[in-house]
């Protein structure tokens, strides 16, 4: 996630996160990401096609695992869930931020969105 | 028989089924059925209105329904119907975190009442204006309508950039300033204005030229960019800004009786370069200091910039992108001419080779540095110019002013000849005679004496600073405009 973070500063990354839950806690086992389909300034916005989606749910499954969560980058900005990420969100998944300055990872946050999208609760991040 | 997939987190709401088998002639039955069966997903996959929820995305095989029949897509036996999410986001837009609920006081609720009761506005829409945060590039002659509406209307915080003071030749037209303003930092001024207006406002005062190296660094605060600067650089400069910053940038300029306005670089529409791939030749185009402008024409542009703002903080009505409006006082028309995005764009097309801000100045064709040529050893100042007179010297003085100038004020020894009538009228002067040239400032005689040398004229000279610096110099009744 860091490396494809990294590598396309100064736009903003995007991919899916497969893995296992049982429910609380959600483990992160693959990273796999997923082209910016964004039209316009890629360094503070970022799109994913919903076929990309269906693909990634779709690849998923074949190795026995689940979509679980979208991780996204903000370039030279700190990792918190802005309004367009919460506005266009989906409380399925959780959204890891990585907060990208001068090319580096600095620091990540993961958000779990309401149903409502009108405020996201920041889930706890367990390396390892 | 329809199949729908079930996406990962909501099978445990379909008995943790991946895919469910189910009948109906349209997609809307099918998920009718789908919700009936299993109640629970009702409400994961639509409103409390009934509305499908905005991320939910609805599949019959590699369609969107959207771009078919929307629920009333019909389905053939063996076709499948796909839930799929629609994720995006960034940093763009509000750029702060999720923050405490922002609330109306009663007096704010009072003072907004006339929004309040616009259905398209309520309680919803002047909570968005008080979140908003909207910079304004400059407060002069569009910043003074834009600060004073854009605080009555409860824009919740608004930057403005600007480094001047409020001199006279600003009242004709910068309301926000008073006549006791003269002499202060307009910032102060209008800041001054617009907390009279509305205390609940946050006004940020930038205090300095917007430049290359300063202006990703204050943009990057705002929702919102409108630019209400009278020159090139700055605007190729808050263009290329805002489009790196994916900032919507409303846009207005103003010359004599006539304006325009359009919206650039919101979502896919075009951006000033788009339309004005390169800046014209330095000095082609008039600023409203050197050509004038109907103190009332910044009112209308400013506000239709304001209007535009509110809408798309508000996020009503069509928003003036891909629109240019173009607005003639004199014959009181408004015409509109599209804009298309092109993709050539050195900043916001398919392949950009503009991706951090440049020199603007350079760009533009303006030297930093005014260099030492020639016609700068052909320069005298105003003085020298009056001790010739004195002196009894024997020399042409030509004012190369229009002659609605002339009237403002003239130097007596002076003959006028506007310097575009100065080719046709160049048999009145003689190559022979010593001939100094002046107009307001300086700019318009240097060219005066380009063409004089370029005509044989061997000995012409430009009056330094125009008849500004005479006034300064020699003579204080002349006045100043």
């Amino acid at each position: 996630m860091v490396a494809h973070a990294e590598s396309t500063f100064p736009n903003e990354c995007c991919g899916a996160m497969l893995g296992v839950s049982d429910g609380v806690e959600k483990q992160v086992s693959v990273a796999s990401p997923i082209e910016n389909a964004y039209q316009g300034a890629q360094n503070a916005r970022y799109e994913l096609r919903p076929e990309d989606l269906l693909a990634a749910e779709r690849e998923a499954r074949k190795q026995g695992m689940d979509l679980i969560g979208i991780f996204h980058s903000h370039p030279d900005c700190d990792a918190y869930f802005s309004e367009t990420d919460l506005k266009n969100s989906c409380p399925w998944y959780s959204f890891v931020v990585l907060s990208i300055k001068g090319g580096k990872f600095d620091h990540a946050n993961s958000f779990l969105p309401n149903l409502d999208q009108t405020a996201a609760e920041k889930e706890e991040l367990i390396y390892g | 028989m329809a199949k729908v997939l079930i996406p990962t987190p909501l099978r445990q709401y379909a008995e943790k089924q991946s895919a469910v088998d189910l009948n109906g002639a349209t997609v809307g039955d099918v998920l009718a059925a789908l919700t009936s069966r299993y109640g629970e997903l009702k409400r994961h996959l639509y409103t409390d209105e009934g509305r499908l929820r905005s991320f939910v995305n609805v599949y019959v095989n590699d369609e969107d329904i959207r771009f078919l029949d929307k629920d009333k897509t019909g389905l053939q036996d063996g076709d499948t119907v796909s839930i799929v999410p629609s994720i995006a986001g960034g940093t763009a837009a509000v750029a702060d975190p999720v923050a405490a609920p922002v609330t109306l006081s009663k007096e704010e609720i009072l003072r907004y009442s006339r929004h309040l009761i616009i259905p398209e506005v309520g309680m919803d829409g002047q909570l968005k204006l008080k979140q908003a945060k909207v910079l304004l590039i400059g407060a002069g002659g569009l910043g003074a309508p834009l600060g004073l509406y854009l605080a009555a209307a409860g824009v919740g915080r608004i930057g403005m950039v600007d480094f001047d003071t409020v001199d006279f030749t600003n009242l004709q037209r910068q309301v926000i300033h008073g006549t006791k303003d003269v002499g202060r930092k307009k910032l102060d001024s209008a800041a001054e204005s617009m907390m009279d207006i509305n205390p609940h406002v946050q006004i940020d005062k930038h205090e300095t030229a917007l430049t290359s190296e300063n202006a990703l660094e204050i943009l990057k605060d705002y929702d919102i960019v409108i630019d209400g600067t009278d020159n090139f650089p700055t605007r190729y400069l808050v263009n290329d800004a805002c489009v790196l910053l994916g900032k919507p940038n409303v846009y207005g300029s103003i010359f004599r009786f006539e304006g325009q306005a359009t919206v650039f670089a919101y979502e896919d529409g075009p951006c000033y370069r788009c339309l004005y791939p390169e800046p014209p030749p330095p000095g082609l185009v008039p600023s409203c200091a050197e050509g004038g402008v109907l103190g009332i024409l910044p009112g209308t542009i400013g506000l239709i910039q304001a209007t535009e703002a509110v809408k798309l903080i508000l996020g009503i009505g069509e928003p003036l992108v891909g629109r240019l409006l173009l607005y003639d006082a004199l014959t009181m028309r408004f015409r509109e001419l599209k804009l298309r995005k092109d993709p050539g764009c050195p900043v916001c097309g398919e392949h950009r080779t503009i991706t951090k801000l440049i020199d603007y100045q350079e760009f533009c064709g303006i030297p930093q540095h005014a260099p030492e040529t020639l016609a700068n050893a052909a320069d005298i100042e105003p003085r020298d110019v009056k001790a010739k007179i004195d002196k009894g010297d024997r020399f042409v003085l030509i004012d190369v002013r229009e002659p609605h100038e002339w009237q403002i004020g003239h130097i007596p020894q002076a003959k006028l000849i506007p310097l575009g009538e100065l080719p046709k009228r160049i048999n009145e002067l003689d190559s022979a005679d010593e001939i100094i040239a002046h107009c307001k400032s300086g700019a318009r005689s240097a060219k005066a004496v380009e063409f004089l040398q370029q005509s044989g004229f061997k000995k012409v000279r430009n009056m330094k600073g125009g008849i500004l610096a005479w006034s300064d110099q020699v003579d204080p009744s002349v006045p100043k405009y």
